[in-house]
């Protein structure tokens, strides 16, 4: 039964199985109580809504778009992922089921599939969202769709990586509200500025700016990834 | 498998819940843990079960051969503790199918249904935890807390909830994990649960 006894391959394929359990469980329950896809969705839309009719894709000088565009894009896609995503250990907690699942699950089967759950969250609220603003508020593509893909899937990487890591952090805390500001900030703050210069770029056509952010937005997703892994067990259990 | 905890003390902040507990449980036995309300039953379970850390003393897994560390204590308990919930917004078969998966347990469907017959569940309910009884759920957490079959069980209160059928139910199935060779912890108050006990551990507050 332990660990100890098992090569590497099994011990991964286990865990894979035992981290896509998490995210099936989580997934029923989302779609019985719809809690996070709520929240998300409505605030998706509802600042989608507002931006798209106080500012719209007329009222930006030409010369501007590139960068106002893609930063109000990034601020949109950000609040609206951390409406839902915040909630996926707090949720545990207050409904006193995490104690069961820190005595039934390995930690890092937990933090896979919650991190995995976020991701699959955010995909779905970027392939709603994005296609709507780039419609409504003109949003100019020079580098083509698939650099814009390229760029959201390396910027909602990371993304979800931090959010999943801060999430953890929060559910254990009393004053929850203001610690995932506090958290998230110096976390998210550079993400922020790669993810939004790389939209630019793939919208002025620049295609070395976007390489340099795409290496930068995936390197920082990676480092998340390794301090996430080696932190969750010690958060999750202590 | 033996659990053996020496000199535990506890306090949050100021509060000292206990100073100096030690006791010991092994196969075919039972330790009760027994105390009026508030004297730390609950809190000792959870340290116990590695939930909660001691603010002094240790306690210790031990096997056949050597001491168990800590980060695999999980695979040697089950508990049954109204502080630990299982999914409202499941059935009872999805509950068991996902501990089952999440222990890595290859149990078929006909297995976790047999596992619900034993505690007096309907398999075939599609009804979602929330619409359970307080009862029904008792009994869906005392199947959860046996899924991996584990050599140390933890029970606070295992009796809260049921109706008589189900206390004398669940008196015969303690007696026979016992005989089984099973090491159990019963955090308990009740009259009739207390005299289950081969050893008693008594909180003071």
């Amino acid at each position: 039964m332990t660990d100890g006894n098992w090569n590497g391959g099994q011990i991964m394929s286990s865990l894979m199985a035992e981290a896509l359990a998490v995210v099936a469980k989580d997934l029923r329950t989302e779609f019985r109580t719809r809690v996070s896809l709520n929240a998300l969705g409505l605030f998706a839309l509802t600042t989608l809504a507002a931006v798209s009719y106080t500012v719209g894709p007329y009222r930006i000088a030409e010369e501007d778009k590139a960068y106002l565009l893609s930063a109000l894009l990034w601020i949109v896609i950000l609040f609206a992922s951390l409406a839902g995503m915040d909630r996926v250990f707090v949720k545990e907690e207050e409904s006193h089921t995490a104690g069961l699942l820190r005595l039934s699950a390995r930690p890092h089967a937990v933090w896979l599939g919650k991190l995995i759950f976020n991701l699959g969250l955010l995909a779905v609220l970027m392939l709603i969202l994005v296609p709507l603003y780039v419609l409504l508020m003109g949003l100019p593509l020079k580098l083509g769709v698939g650099a814009l893909v390229a760029l959201l899937a390396a910027g909602g990487f990371a993304l979800g990586v931090v959010s999943t890591i801060v999430a953890a952090i929060i559910s254990r805390a009393i004053s929850r509200g203001a610690l995932f500001a506090v958290l998230s900030l110096p976390l998210l703050l550079p993400l922020l500025i790669f993810a939004i210069q790389g939209c630019s770029a793939v919208s002025s056509g620049d295609p070395e700016k976007l390489a340099e952010s795409l290496r930068a937005l995936i390197s920082f997703g990676g480092i998340m990834l390794i301090v996430s892994g080696a932190l969750f067990p010690v958060i999750w259990q202590d | 498998m033996r659990l053996e905890f020496k000199d535990l003390g506890k306090r949050f902040d100021d509060r000292v819940i206990f100073r100096k507990l030690s006791g010991s449980v092994g196969p075919g036995e039972i330790l009760v843990l027994s105390g009026p309300n508030g004297s730390g039953k609950s809190t000792l379970v959870l340290m116990l079960c590695g939930l909660l850390r001691p603010t002094r003393g240790e306690i210790r897994y031990l096997s056949d051969k050597d001491e168990i560390p800590r980060n695999a204590w999980r695979h040697e308990l089950g508990i049954v503790a109204p502080a630990m919930r299982l999914y409202e917004e499941l059935t009872g078969m999805e509950n068991l199918r996902f501990f089952a998966r999440i222990r890595d347990l290859r149990l078929s469907d006909e297995e976790l249904a047999r596992r619900l017959r034993e505690v007096g569940l309907d398999p075939g309910r599609k009804t979602i935890l929330r619409g359970y009884s307080t009862g029904m759920q008792q009994r869906l957490k005392i199947a959860q807390a046996a899924l991996h079959d584990p050599p140390l069980l933890f029970l606070d209160e295992p009796g809260s909830n049921l109706d008589p059928a189900g206390q004398d139910w669940l008196e015969g199935w303690v007696q026979e994990l016992s005989k089984r060779g099973k090491s159990i912890v019963l955090a308990t108050n009740d009259r009739r649960e207390l005299e289950w006990g081969t050893d008693h551990v008594v909180l003071d507050g």
